[in-house]
């Protein structure tokens, strides 16, 4: 269990303004930004290398579903939510019950579901 | 005379007798011949199943050889379809038009017997009857009537009393109908009425046949132009019995055997369970079966068809254990449509997570401003101005239906709000189309660059201006767009102690997004962006 001060974060959000906020968001929370990642490939060098703690995944990454990264990182046991436009409606079937953030959120939204997250690191 | 001689004239006045009694047998037994013929005649005709008219003029004609009449008639009540009751006649010895312009019989004192069918009238001289020509206008024959003297008229009725009509028949000269005719023309007329009684029931049966085809092919038309199949099943054998649009439905041709095996194998395996049950539910029931589900044609394609049934409701559908005998119902190839469904809720989703993040970029754009921001006037008209020039670029892309839109067209947009735009230089060999992305990037990226500029730089003074030029380096893969933002002829640019909101967007926001590289140059004589993008980013 970690507290979410310096906890790592890997942000993954292909638009600028989105990121920016998300970085602003962790920032004022104590939390330190992995990334942000723009596209998968990116994304998922840092799923599988980087050191991270949880990781905030935005669904759709330029048009491309975002679940290979979740997949890298269970495989990795990185805790990871979603941010999403579409809800949970918007996830394929292994991931439905995994955290997500309907766009748009609050600050104090980030930070409940962070502290879940934060929960699952040993 | 001797003895002898009185003898041989005994025998020849015997002989003569004899002859002529050979004679007499003779010509009688021509006339039983001739009669059975006739009879044998009428019986064939009534047998053949005629229309009404045919065996009506097969029972005349019997009837006027029979009795050696030289004129017969037949006037009998036909009702038309809409109920209306009306005379018809046929004629026998004589032409149709030798009655075409009399009225028809009516019930006179003649007549009354027979139309009311009280019974025969036989007349040796109809003119000397004692009820002739007791009735208007005409007072007996009308002008150019046949010329009838011996009569005889026999009501046409059947077992039940109802009479059909009349048999009438003449003679010119009179005493030519005996007793025996009046026998042989009752019988004709009992015969008659069987044989109409027969022809109007075959003729009502024809109409029924008829109308039934009439109502199947409409039902046919109705079914083929909907495109819908049609089909019954024998619940108890599974005999299954689909139309030529109900195989096609399931993607079988007109003559291959689709029977209900073949039905429940074409079901799409995660549908099967569910139809099977609402069948057997509407079995049980006597209820609606009704259900969409997914079928697999031989081809391998799947489509979908939505298949509505019932219990077939006849009186002779035996109730079995609760539950119907037979289901008839109709199948519709729904694919179309569900594909359809598909695709506006794939759009429907799609345009949820654009508002949905379009709502984002507005609260990023509202805490990045406000904290930059001095006071709240001051918040306002910077995030008025960065709302407006997100808004102008979803323009642009909804007029293209939010596919690309123009490099060229985004700056233009965007510097719209600005005084100085003929201040502004563009240097390109071609214009470029940008997706979306980008699009809504690059977009902003130009608003901040020209907002700094009207505030601190080029555009700010009355003599400062900007030139935006681009152009694709290297010619050969992966080439990248290079655009330089160069401001010329402003106040001196010191570099700021404080990163704003645009710097960020523009060197780590913007070169994140589009995979790229966005330096800015502080020069002493003016303001100089470049940015380095892939084209693969920005790319429609």
């Amino acid at each position: 269990m970690k507290t979410l001060a310096a906890l790592k974060v890997l942000v993954v959000e292909d638009e600028a303004l989105v990121s920016m906020l998300v970085e602003d968001m962790l920032g004022d929370l104590g939390c330190e930004v992995v990334g942000p990642a723009a596209e998968i490939e990116e994304a998922l060098r840092l799923a599988g290398s980087a050191e991270i703690d949880a990781a905030l995944l935005d669904v759709n990454l330029g048009g491309r579903p975002i679940f290979p990264v979740a997949d890298a990182l269970k495989a990795r046991g990185v805790p990871f939510a979603f941010a999403s436009g579409y809800g949970e409606a918007g996830l394929t079937e292994p991931h439905k019950g995994s955290p997500v953030l309907q766009k748009p959120f609050r600050e104090a939204d980030l930070r409940r579901v962070l502290e879940g997250l934060a929960a699952q690191v040993v | 005379m001797t003895v002898l001689e009185a003898d041989a004239v005994s025998a020849t006045e015997e002989i003569a007798d004899l002859r002529r009694r050979l004679a007499e047998a003779q010509a009688a037994h021509t006339d039983e011949v001739r009669r059975n013929q006739a009879f044998s005649r009428i019986a064939a005709a009534i047998g053949a199943h005629q229309s009404l008219g045919e065996t009506v003029q097969a029972v005349i004609d019997g009837g006027v050889e029979l009795i050696g009449a030289q004129f017969g008639a037949f006037f009998y009540n036909v009702v038309d379809k809409a109920g209306e009751s009306y005379m018809l006649y046929g004629l026998a010895g004589a032409p149709p038009e030798a009655f075409a312009d009399f009225p028809m019989p009516r019930k006179t004192a003649i007549f009354a017997p027979t139309f009311d069918g009280v019974g025969v009238v036989r007349s040796d001289d109809i003119l000397a009857d004692p009820r002739y020509g007791l009735s208007g206008p005409y007072k007996g024959m009308p002008e150019g009537h046949l010329p009838v003297r011996s009569y005889l008229a026999a009501p046409v009725k059947t077992v039940d009393g109802l009479v059909l009509g009349g048999l009438f028949f003449g003679h010119r000269e009179p005493g030519r109908f005996d007793a025996r005719a009046e026998t042989v023309i009752v019988g004709l007329a009992a015969q008659a009425a069987v044989a109409i009684e027969w022809s109007r029931a075959g003729e009502a049966g024809d109409r029924e046949l008829t109308e039934r085809r009439r109502t199947e092919e409409r039902l046919k038309f109705a079914l083929d132009s909907g495109r819908l199949g049609s089909w019954e099943l024998d619940v108890e054998t599974r005999a299954y019995d689909a139309s030529d649009i109900c195989k096609s439905n399931y993607g079988r041709t007109s003559d291959e055997t689709f029977g209900f095996d073949d039905l429940v194998a074409t079901i799409h395996a995660s549908d099967r369970e569910r139809m099977l049950a609402a069948m057997d539910e509407a079995i049980r029931t006597g209820g609606d079966y009704d259900i969409e589900y997914r079928v697999v044609i031989p081809s391998g394609e799947t489509r979908w068809v939505h298949a509505r049934g019932r219990a077939a409701v006849r009186d002779e559908t035996p109730v079995i254990g609760g539950g119907v005998r037979r289901m008839a119902g109709v199948s519709l190839d729904i694919t179309e449509r569900k594909r359809a469904e598909e695709r506006q809720r794939l759009l429907l989703n799609e345009l949820n997570h654009r508002v949905k993040n379009t709502l984002v970029t507005v609260q990023s754009m509202a805490a990045q401003t406000l904290r930059a921001a001095d006071d709240l006037p001051a918040f306002r008209e910077a995030f008025e101005a960065r709302l407006i020039a997100l808004s102008q670029t979803h323009n642009l892309l909804t007029e293209q239906n939010w596919e690309s839109a123009s490099l060229r067209e985004i700056v233009d947009a965007e510097l719209e709000a600005f005084a100085g735009r003929e201040r502004l230089d563009f240097d390109y060999a071609r214009d470029l189309r940008l997706n979306p992305k980008a699009t809504v990037a690059i977009g902003m990226a130009v608003h901040e660059l020209a907002t700094n500029a009207a505030k601190y730089g080029a555009l700010s003074t009355p003599e400062g201006r900007v030139t935006v030029a681009w152009a694709i380096e290297p010619p050969e893969a992966p080439a990248r767009l290079v655009l330089r933002w160069t401001e010329r002829g402003g106040p001196a640019v010191t570099t700021p102690s404080r990163r704003g909101f645009g710097a960020r967007l523009l060197e780590k926001g913007l070169a994140g997004e589009l995979s790229g590289v966005v330096r800015l140059a502080y020069d002493q004589s003016g303001l100089g962006c470049a940015m380095t993008l892939p084209l693969a980013a920005l790319e429609p």
